[in-house]
C-alpha cells in the first residue's frame, strides 16, 4: 500500500514539475550494460583504425565492396514438416536471388562444395525438431565464416494471419540494429550480406535484424510515409523469428575439425559472468 | 638486478591480418595497461594477404624473429633494429607453415610440401608431401620434423634426402578401420636431444614418439575434439595442448591422460608458450585475446583484447626489449642526464638499484655499469681503493662548488640586467 501511495505522490510531483525537466534514462539491463573492450565506440583512435582495417580485410569484405551479387541457397534438415517448409519458402521469397531446395540426404560439407561450384554466396540450413524450426546455420562461401544460431519463436505468415503473396519481389532495405561488439559486427555483416547491396526503394520493403540482449529479432515490414512525411506507417509482412548465436566458426562448416572463433557450448558459466554482460 | 629483470616479460604476437605487436607484460599484473602494447607494423599499410602464418626465433639469443606471411614473404625482425631482411618463398604453392635457422641457412616449408634450404652457394629443395606444420629441434639444430593431413610425422636431417624417422600409424581399431592421420602440431621434447617427439592432431589425439624405440607411438591419448597446437610443458613428459573449440589442457604423457585445464578462452587456441622461469602459460586465441595463466593455480592472470585474430605468439626469455616509445624517451632522458653534473645525492640514488628504470642502465656502456657495481663493495675492502674513492669524491665536490658559484654569479648578473 505504501508503495502505491508513493507512486501517486511521485506522479503529482511530476505533474507539478511540468515538461521542462528532461527525461531521465531508465535503468535497464542495456543501459547498465557492462563495458565491453571489443566495442568499437569504446576504443582509442589507433585501435579503431586497426579494427577498421580488420573489417576491410575479412572474408565478407568483398560483399561490402559490392563486387558480387549475393546468391542464397536455402535448405532444410531431412524430411522437413510443413511449417519448416513454408518458413523456408517465405525466406526464399523475401531474400532476393535465393532458391529453396530439399536436402536429399546430402551432407553439409557436400552442400558447401557444390555451392562453391555453383557460385552460391551463402547457404542457409534450417533445422527442425518436433515439427518446429529450431536451428539456423548460416555459411558464407567460399571461405566462411559459419554461424550457428538457435532459432525460436518462429511465426510464418499464416500464423500471423497474413498472406505471403504480399511479399513483393523488390529488393528490400536492410536494417541492422545494435550490433556493437566485434563479434556482433561480424554477425551483423554476415546477416547483411544475405541481401542485395542495392535496395529497390520502390518496393518500400524493409527487413530488420534487431539485436537486444544477444537475441536477434527479425521483422519484415512494408512502410508508407504519412502525408506530412514525418512518420512512417508500418505493415508487417512476416515471417517473424528470433535468433541466438551459438557459435561462430572460421572457415566453412566443419564442426569436428574446424577452428571456432567464438563458441558458447561448455563454457556458459565462464562467459556469462553477469546478467548485464552481452556478447553482440 | 635479477629481480628487476624478471619483473617483465616480452610477448610478441602475430595476427591474421598481418599486424605484429609487442607486449611488455609485468608479472605484477597491476602494472599492466594499454601503454605496454605496441604495434611494430603500421596497420595502414596492410594488404589482404599479409596475415602472419608462422613465427620463430632466429637465434638462440632471442634477438631475431623470423616471420612468414600468407603471401609467401619471409621477413627477419631484429628486436632492437626492426625489420632487416626479407625473402620470398615462391618455390611452390601454399603458405609457409614452418621456419628455421640451421647455422646461417634459412629453412622454410610450404603447405604444399616443399621444404627449401637457403644458403649462400646453393638452394636445396625437398618434397615432403602436404604439410600442416614443420618444427626445428632446439637442441640438435640439424633435425627438423614435418607432418600434415594424411601425412604422418617425419623427422629429417638437413642435407639428407631420406627421412631419419618415419612414424607408423596405430593398428586398426576394433572395427578393423584405419585410423585417420592429421598432424596439426608437433614439438620436440626438451632434454632428449631430438629423440622424443610429441604430435597432436585435428582428429583429436596426442601422441608421443620415441625415434629410437619404435615407429609406432609410445603413448597415445585420445580426445573428442580437434587439437590445434602443442608445446612442451614445465615438467618432462608433459605437454600443453590447445584445441579448436577453445580448450587448453596439459596432457601428462606418463599417465597418458589430461591433468590440467586452463579456462577462459572463447575461441580456438592458436598458439601456446610456456614461460619457464615465472611459471606462466601464454596463449593466443581466435577470439582476439591474448591470455596469461598461472601454471600452478590455473588462474587467468591477464587477458588483453588485440583487435584482430591472433595466429602466433613468441615469448622472449633470454633478453628483454624496451618498448620503442619508451626507448625514445629514455634516450632523451639519458642525454639530459649526461649534461647534468651529478650531485652527491644523485650519485647516491644512482648507486641504489632502481626498479622502474632498468633499461636505462642497460643502454649505458658495460664498463660504466661495472664501475658502478663495484662502488658499494669498496666500503669494507682494501684501503688504496678507498683512498682513491675519497680523493675522487673530494675532487668532485670541489668542482661542484665551483660550478654552483659560477651559476650563482650568472644569476645575479641576469637579475641586475633585468632590474636595469
Amino acid at each position: 500500500m505504501a508503495r502505491g501511495k508513493d507512486k501517486k505522490k511521485r506522479k503529482l510531483e511530476k505533474k507539478q514539475e511540468g515538461d521542462d525537466v528532461p527525461k531521465k534514462i531508465p535503468h535497464t539491463l542495456e543501459s547498465l550494460r557492462e563495458k565491453d573492450e571489443t566495442m568499437l565506440a569504446n576504443t582509442e583512435a589507433e585501435e579503431q583504425e586497426e579494427a577498421q582495417k580488420d573489417l576491410e580485410l575479412d572474408d565478407l569484405s568483398s560483399y561490402y565492396e559490392n563486387t558480387y551479387e549475393p546468391k542464397v541457397l536455402i535448405t532444410y534438415s531431412d524430411n522437413p514438416h510443413s511449417k519448416t517448409r513454408i518458413f523456408g519458402k517465405e525466406l526464399a521469397r523475401m531474400i532476393p536471388n535465393s532458391i529453396s531446395r530439399y536436402r536429399q540426404r546430402s551432407s553439409v560439407k557436400r552442400i558447401v562444395q557444390s555451392g562453391i561450384r555453383e557460385g552460391i554466396s551463402d547457404v542457409i540450413i534450417i533445422n527442425e525438431n518436433q515439427k518446429q524450426p529450431n536451428g539456423f546455420l548460416l555459411i558464407h562461401l567460399p571461405d566462411g565464416p559459419t554461424a550457428h544460431f538457435r532459432l525460436s519463436s518462429c511465426k510464418i505468415t499464416p500464423e500471423l494471419k497474413k498472406d505471403h503473396k504480399e511479399i513483393t519481389t523488390h529488393r528490400p532495405e536492410v536494417v541492422l540494429n545494435n550490433f556493437s561488439t566485434r563479434l556482433g559486427m561480424t554477425v551483423g555483416r554476415m546477416l547483411g550480406a544475405l541481401f542485395h547491396y542495392e535496395p529497390q526503394f520502390r518496393g518500400r520493403r524493409v527487413v530488420t535484424f534487431h539485436n537486444q540482449r544477444d537475441y536477434i529479432f527479425f521483422r519484415h515490414h512494408r512502410y508508407e510515409f504519412t502525408k506530412d512525411g514525418k512518420r512512417a506507417k508500418l505493415l508487417e509482412l512476416g515471417p517473424r523469428f528470433t535468433l541466438k548465436l551459438m557459435s561462430l566458426q572460421q572457415g566453412t562448416f566443419d564442426s569436428k575439425h574446424g577452428d571456432y572463433e567464438w563458441i558458447i557450448a561448455g563454457r556458459r558459466h565462464q562467459l556469462e559472468t553477469s546478467r548485464r554482460k552481452f556478447f553482440l | 638486478m635479477t629481480l628487476t629483470e624478471d619483473d617483465t616479460i616480452d610477448i610478441f604476437v602475430g595476427t591474421n591480418i598481418g599486424s605484429f605487436k609487442h607486449i611488455k607484460y609485468h608479472i605484477d599484473s597491476a602494472n599492466n595497461n594499454k601503454k605496454c602494447i605496441e604495434n611494430l607494423v603500421d596497420t595502414k599499410t596492410l594488404q589482404k594477404n599479409d596475415g602472419i602464418t608462422c613465427m620463430v626465433w632466429g637465434n638462440p639469443g632471442q634477438t631475431e624473429i623470423l616471420l612468414a606471411k600468407k603471401n609467401q614473404q619471409i621477413q627477419v625482425y631484429d628486436t632492437l633494429q626492426g625489420f632487416t631482411k626479407s625473402y620470398t618463398a615462391d618455390f611452390g604453392t601454399g603458405h609457409v607453415v614452418g621456419l628455421g635457422r640451421f647455422k646461417r641457412k634459412l629453412v622454410a616449408a610450404l603447405s604444399s610440401g616443399v621444404v627449401k634450404i637457403w644458403s649462400k652457394k646453393q638452394e636445396d629443395l625437398m618434397q615432403v608431401g602436404k604439410l600442416d606444420c614443420m618444427k626445428f629441434c632446439g637442441e640438435d639444430s640439424t633435425l627438423f620434423a614435418t607432418g600434415g593431413e594424411e601425412n604422418d610425422l617425419h623427422v629429417w636431417r638437413v642435407g639428407v634426402n631420406e627421412p631419419e624417422f618415419v612414424a607408423k600409424n596405430l593398428p586398426q581399431d576394433w572395427l578393423q578401420l584405419r585410423r585417420p592421420v592429421w598432424v596439426s602440431g608437433l614439438t620436440f621434447m626438451p632434454g632428449s636431444e631430438g629423440r622424443l617427439l610429441a604430435a597432436c592432431s585435428r582428429h583429436g589425439y596426442v601422441r608421443l614418439y620415441d625415434s629410437r624405440a619404435q615407429r609406432r607411438p609410445v603413448v597415445n591419448v585420445d580426445f573428442t575434439m580437434a587439437a590445434t597446437c602443442i608445446t612442451p610443458s614445465f615438467d618432462e613428459r608433459q605437454v600443453l595442448v590447445g584445441f579448436g573449440r577453445g580448450q587448453l589442457h596439459q596432457v601428462d604423457l606418463r599417465n597418458s591422460r589430461p591433468d590440467k585445464g586452463f579456462k577462459g578462452c572463447a575461441g580456438a587456441v592458436t598458439d601456446i608458450e610456456a614461460v619457464k622461469h615465472s611459471k606462466l602459460v601464454v596463449s593466443t586465441s581466435l577470439d582476439r585475446h591474448v591470455r596469461v595463466h598461472n601454471y600452478e593455480t590455473k588462474e587467468l592472470v591477464y587477458k588483453q583484447y588485440l583487435v584482430s585474430k591472433l595466429s602466433c605468439v613468441l615469448v622472449q626469455t633470454e633478453t628483454s626489449t624496451p618498448l620503442q616509445k619508451e626507448a625514445k624517451i629514455k634516450e632523451e632522458t639519458e642525454a639530459e642526464a649526461k649534461e647534468q653534473i651529478p650531485d652527491d645525492m644523485d650519485q647516491l640514488f644512482d648507486d641504489m638499484e632502481t626498479i622502474g628504470e632498468k633499461s636505462r642502465k642497460k643502454k649505458l656502456p658495460a664498463e660504466h655499469i661495472e664501475a658502478k657495481r663495484q662502488k658499494p663493495s669498496t666500503d669494507g675492502s682494501t684501503e688504496p681503493e678507498q683512498e682513491d674513492a675519497i680523493f675522487n669524491l673530494l675532487r668532485s665536490t670541489e668542482k661542484q662548488k665551483k660550478k654552483r658559484e659560477k651559476k650563482k654569479k650568472e644569476k645575479k648578473a641576469k637579475s641586475v640586467f633585468h632590474n636595469a
